[in-house]
């Protein structure tokens, strides 16, 4: 289903969390919503889960108003939290009920929801005795069981250790097929494994809605990277002055050097760095990675 | 109506498994016991151990009616320890949902914040309403057995008035216990103005009309009287409209998402 997300506004107080937030989701689209802490990801996502209210702004999905939607919407919290004294076969029964699932289709799909998550076994436990990773799957159980058209998660690994965070990635990668996925992280890796757009927020504002590759080519400025001994940095002064160069930043011994045109200015440089005998230890054409873009657009702009 | 009763049906196992289904009754068994037993024996209980030199006992202390009896149940037992313990086991009722988050995630189901609301008062209504009644038949029958008789219709009269300030108790407790945070200060609250409630029965007609602890007093004078108070029907409808008005402030609260306060 369509969801649409319209000049969303929410404070806490004089603290503004998201901050006139839109955008729209295509059916079957994943969407990862990125974000540093505190950035407002988790507000964004409780009122498109309905809640909490916006100041201003609604979400609307297939045009209509979210709460008249619920039924469509399975909500995967930050920290999933379910009573203690129930067993994992209880938890999805009472949740599934109240999404309106009748008891007959529960007792077929009950068993194959938690086979599919790796609960398998585990149905007659209390979910007090589960661990972190297991409750996590417990979640995306209950958020999956009344097969949703829209499903919207919070932070879905960011508390999981590597095993169980590869799991939950696969999970979603297969349940990707067949529903719209919003799901926000601080992680990059995750969201680069399975969405395709991602959505960058900062202090409550949409900084960035784009794709992978997109990020990746209009970040792949073109650079040099040389690594060289600390007897040469008079040379850098040197560089700065070449005509082409437009732009030169140092970290240590690193020399980040960005040019006009990287198949011609490349042997310049070279060039010119063997004529002042400098040392060099490395010399190579640099992309960024998906983490420097993130990082530059996340702190850069401050 | 479908969800309530999956919601109500929740409330009673987790009451079950919380063992709620039998402590409480047992709490107003003893309480109902404690009152025809003390008042029955506590002469010869001084007697035994004050040596009895030097005290006077009022004889007309044994020679109470089974009416008086069971009213001093009422009003001193179950009014007092007796509601303590049913604010303190009702505290949670709500707040427990908005601190674990579970509130949140219900409503983020297709379901209604009045279902919620009457899942939540109806079953501890019920279970409240239950330990009184039995903790009362237990008084009923001690009564019965060390004093004079009570008149059936007079036991289930009052009864029906107390059940209804029991009514006003738990859901002014759920109010508290939507609007606070802390355990501690939903207790204190409904606490003191329960007490403060009961405390007043009596000072001006005016502020009985109004009050809803009243009941607890026109459940008294029936079994001490023998006669229905005829203000006490009016004094239930009141009830009624605080109840009404204190489930309003409840849904408000909650469909206004005020609960989420972080």
């Amino acid at each position: 289903m369509k969801l649409e997300i319209k000049n969303v506004t929410k404070t806490f107080r004089e603290k503004i969390a998201v901050n006139n937030f839109s955008m729209k989701l295509k059916p079957g689209e994943c969407v990862g919503l990125i974000g540093p802490n505190g950035a407002g990801k988790s507000t964004l996502i409780k009122v498109i889960a309905d809640i909490i209210d916006p100041q201003a702004g609604e979400v609307l999905l297939n045009g209509k108003k979210i709460s008249k939607m619920k039924r469509e919407i399975g909500y995967l919290p930050q920290y999933p939290n379910f009573f203690h004294w129930m067993t994992a076969k209880e938890t999805l029964t009472f949740m599934g009920q109240l999404s309106g699932l009748q008891k007959k289709e529960l007792t077929i799909s009950i068993p194959e929801i938690l086979t599919k998550v790796g609960l398998k076994g585990e149905e007659n436990s209390k979910v007090g005795t589960f661990s972190g990773g297991m409750k996590q799957r417990l979640g995306i159980a209950q958020a999956l069981l009344h097969k949703p058209s829209l499903i919207i998660m919070d932070e879905p690994v960011s508390a999981l250790d590597p095993i169980g965070r590869r799991e939950v990635l696969n999970l979603i990668e297969e349940i990707k097929k067949d529903t719209t996925i919003l799901l926000s992280t601080h992680i990059l890796g995750d969201a680069e494994e399975i969405c395709e757009r991602f959505v960058i927020i900062k202090n409550g504002t949409k900084i960035e809605d784009t794709t992978i590759t997109e990020l990746l080519n209009r970040n792949s400025k073109n650079k040099i990277y040389v690594e060289i001994t600390a007897k040469d940095q008079e040379w850098i002064d040197v560089v700065k002055k070449l005509p082409f160069v437009e732009e030169i930043e140092v970290i240590g011994h690193k020399v980040k050097i960005i040019v006009e045109n990287i198949d011609k200015n490349k042997n310049v440089i070279l060039e010119n760095a063997l004529e002042h005998e400098v040392d060099i230890v490395k010399f190579e054409i640099h992309n960024d990675t998906l983490e420097e873009i993130f990082l530059k657009l996340v702190v850069g702009n401050e | 109506m479908n969800k309530f009763i999956v919601l109500l049906k929740k409330e009673f196992v987790q009451m079950l498994r919380d063992l709620k289904v039998i402590w409480l009754p047992i709490v107003f068994i003893f309480l109902g016991i404690t009152q025809p037993i003390v008042t029955y024996y506590l002469p010869s209980i001084l007697g035994a151990l004050g040596g009895g030199q030097g005290i006077t006992i009022d004889p007309s202390m044994t020679a109470q009616k089974g009416g008086e009896v069971l009213a001093a149940t009422l009003g001193s037992q179950f009014d007092q320890l007796g509601f303590m313990i049913l604010v303190i086991s009702m505290m949670g009722i709500i707040q427990t949902d908005k601190a674990n988050g579970m509130l949140a995630f219900i409503l983020t189901r297709p379901v209604t914040v009045i279902s919620y609301i009457a899942g939540k008062i109806v079953s501890n209504y019920l279970i409240a309403a239950f330990s009184v009644t039995i903790g009362y038949f237990v008084s009923y029958l001690y009564v019965n057995y060390l004093f004079t008789d009570v008149s059936f219709s007079h036991m289930i009269t009052a009864l029906l008035f107390y059940l209804v300030w029991v009514l006003f108790i738990v859901s002014f407790t759920t109010m508290i216990s939507t609007i606070f945070n802390s355990q501690g200060i939903i207790a204190l609250i409904s606490i003191v103005f329960l007490i403060g409630c009961r405390i007043i029965v009596g000072l001006s007609p005016v502020i009985d009309f109004v009050n809803s602890a009243s009941m607890s007093k026109h459940a008294m004078e029936v079994l001490i009287s023998g006669s229905v108070n005829s203000k006490a029907i009016d004094n239930a409808l009141v009830t009624l409209f605080w109840i009404v008005l204190i489930l309003f402030v409840i849904n408000y609260w909650i469909a206004n998402k005020k609960v989420n306060h972080e």
